[in-house]
């Protein structure tokens, strides 16, 4: 019988699953990624959860729980950077942690340090090691590492042709868009953007009210970091660097109409970028700017009423 | 002649407004939604009714608030629209140079920025309602004042008291303690509403710049002491606008107005639709794991609206897709 690893549908999972679901897929483990998230996940995360830790973190704990029964090895990265220079929030380096403390039976956790300031190769090494310990030679770990690295170039490669992950993710290419619509720039975390369920279907809202959109996965990484040496001051959480350096991008060189800031409750570093967002989008453009903060709440209501209110607010401008 | 209705159904009051020729407000009524709004807008209605000079046809109808896709379905509504967008249309009706809104309602407050009579900006309280119309209620009643008099003895003040306003919880306790000190009523009233007011201009309108004309609207707008706290703190004169308990259902009014100017038939059930008997029942979807509590109304034996479900299995209906167009 195979290996069974699994893969938690949150968090930097919208980011890298190319790369994680092939390279243990290769190396001949099966993998079983968690179900989109629904009510049950988000439940059981809230309730197994530290509770001063932010909503993606919640989801992701639910996402461990859906898993824990199924799978030998549950894979929980600890990521503390994936570009030079820069780190990501400092909850998914103690993520491991968490997890392991959170009192609940689990499978092992396979958690490679991922850490681009110790070294280029660091990803690549700390994969390869994780495959190591799993008792499969460095060889072939270097193979597997070789094609995910390669799968993974190929999904941004199509996100940047202006696809989102939702169409590589739920097989689902019936998502009702138009090129030649008004465009919104729509920025936040990739697992804020993408987990329909905690974000109340954003985009395809967005869609069916006519727009279309542009992501920082929409764009390439040099331009973004191109944009974002443009601050007075190194900004080192990778994350929110991707948002501004889209964000300055956009609006020097696209017609978009509106801007949304989609965010987390409790976002340590969301509560610093958000606000130098906003202050640049007011500086550098007249555009309606509108911040969703999401939280546990299961009812759309709030959401709606403020998206309904910045969609007028674009509408009266473009009527005018 | 030729009317339009406006209905803003909140969390906490729901509001009538007719709107006849040249803006006339015909006839208007406020009443409190307990918890019940089908029986909230049926009684409404039969007050509306009963205050319009027979001759009056409504020729239109929107619906705001919270509630408003309910209120939209029951009266047959032309136009659905959130009530922020209402807000700043009634505002920039009632005053067209007007650059500010600010709204505090029974459980939610909101702040408008409008350049050149155009939405530009606006924000909305997140998780907390420590500054709205609830909040005051509860301590007026703790306080054993009418709502309406609080505001008056406010007024009174000469040294209020610094009551802290960041959180409901917090304040209250606050309150009970300057009240074992022996302050006097006036003095913690006025302390309230600063408190209040603080807490508004430091969350809600975090950031945005408050320009006059400032137009202070929704229920607690009928509050004195509260406009005079926005007064001092913004060291700008206040408007309270004649109907500013019903802004969002004369937001609703000119919305239906235009609406059927452009479509040229109004979809207004009537009057009558106050002794429908509306049937509400609630199910959870088995269709999936997310369970959603779908929502169903009845009258006359027809479905006439579902919703609550994220996927559109219940809610793909004709009539609510016709209502939201």
């Amino acid at each position: 019988m195979l290996v069974k690893i699994g893969i938690p549908r949150a968090l930097l999972y919208y980011h890298y699953f190319p790369l994680w679901e092939c390279f243990w897929g290769h190396l001949g483990l099966e993998v079983i990624t968690s179900p989109p998230t629904d009510k049950s996940v988000l439940d059981r995360g809230v309730i197994a959860a530290a509770p001063e830790t932010c909503l993606p973190v919640k989801v992701y704990y639910g996402h461990v729980l859906a898993l824990a029964k199924a799978v030998d090895y549950l894979f929980v990265p600890r990521i503390i950077s994936a570009q030079k220079g820069t780190y990501i929030c400092p909850k998914f380096m103690g993520l491991p942690n968490m997890i392991k403390h959170s009192g609940y039976d689990l499978p092992p956790l396979i958690s490679p340090t991922l850490d681009t300031n110790r070294g280029k190769k660091s990803w690549q090494r700390a994969h390869i090691q994780a495959a190591q310990g799993l008792g499969y030679n460095k060889k072939k770990a270097l193979t597997a590492w070789r094609y995910a690295n390669y799968r993974l170039r190929l999904y941004r490669e199509k996100l940047q042709q202006k696809r989102t992950p939702l169409e590589f993710l739920n097989h689902d290419h019936s998502l009702p868009r138009s090129f030649t619509s008004p465009t919104i720039l729509l920025l936040g975390h990739p697992y804020n953007l993408f987990d329909e369920f905690t974000n109340m279907n954003l985009i395809r809202q967005l869609y069916q009210y006519g727009y279309q959109i542009i992501t920082p996965e929409m764009l390439s990484p040099v331009i973004i970091e191109r944009e974002a040496t443009q601050l007075p001051k190194h900004l080192f959480w990778s994350l929110g660097r991707t948002i501004l350096g889209t964000a300055f991008h956009c609006l020097k060189n696209s017609p978009v109409v509106g801007v949304i800031h989609l965010t987390s409750f409790g976002c340590g570093p969301d509560s610093l970028v958000g606000e130098l967002l906003e202050r640049r989008v007011n500086k550098l453009s007249n555009l309606p700017f509108l911040l969703l903060t999401l939280d546990e709440h299961t009812g759309e209501g709030g959401l709606i009423t403020r998206l309904e209110a910045f969609l007028d607010m674009i509408e009266w401008r473009r009527s005018s | 002649m030729q009317a339009y209705l406006g209905i803003d159904l909140g969390s906490v009051s729901t509001n009538f407004l007719v709107l006849g020729p040249n803006s006339a407000v015909l006839a208007h009524h406020c009443l409190r939604t307990q918890g019940d709004p089908i029986t909230a807008i049926k009684a409404g209605l039969t007050q509306l009714k009963k205050q319009l000079a027979p001759g009056v046809i409504i020729c239109g109808a929107g619906s705001t608030g919270s509630g408003r896709h309910l209120a939209g379905v029951m009266i047959g509504a032309d136009t659905v629209k959130n009530e922020i967008t209402a807000h700043g249309i009634a505002a920039a009706h009632e005053i067209p140079a007007v650059q500010t809104v600010l709204e505090i309602g029974g459980q939610d407050s909101k702040i408008i920025i409008l350049r050149q009579g155009m939405v530009t900006d606006f924000a909305m309280n997140t998780v907390c309602a420590a500054g709205t119309g609830s909040f005051l209620d509860r301590q007026a009643e703790r306080l054993g004042l009418s709502i309406e008099h609080f505001g008056q003895l406010a007024l009174e003040s000469k040294n209020p008291v610094r009551i802290a306003g960041r959180c409901a919880v917090f304040a209250e306790s606050d309150m009970i303690h300057k009240q074992q000190l022996g302050h006097s009523m006036e003095d913690i009233s006025r302390g309230l509403c600063q408190a209040l007011v603080r807490n508004y201009l430091n969350n809600v309108a975090k950031g945005k710049e408050i320009l006059a004309p400032i137009l202070f609207q929704g229920g607690v707008a009928a509050n004195r002491g509260i406009k005079q706290a926005f007064e001092e703190a913004l060291e700008q004169e206040v408007i309270v606008p004649k109907h500013h308990a019903v802004m969002g259902a004369l937001g609703a009014a000119l919305l239906a107005k235009q609406t059927v100017s452009r479509k040229k038939k109004s979809s207004f059930r009537g009057f009558e639709v106050s002794h429908w008997n509306f049937k509400v029942r609630t199910k959870h979807c088995n269709g999936c794991s997310n369970t959603c509590e779908v929502v169903k109304i009845t009258a006359k034996g027809q479905i006439l609206a579902c919703w609550g479900d994220r996927c559109g299995r219940w809610s793909a209906d004709p009539l609510v897709n016709r209502l939201n167009a």
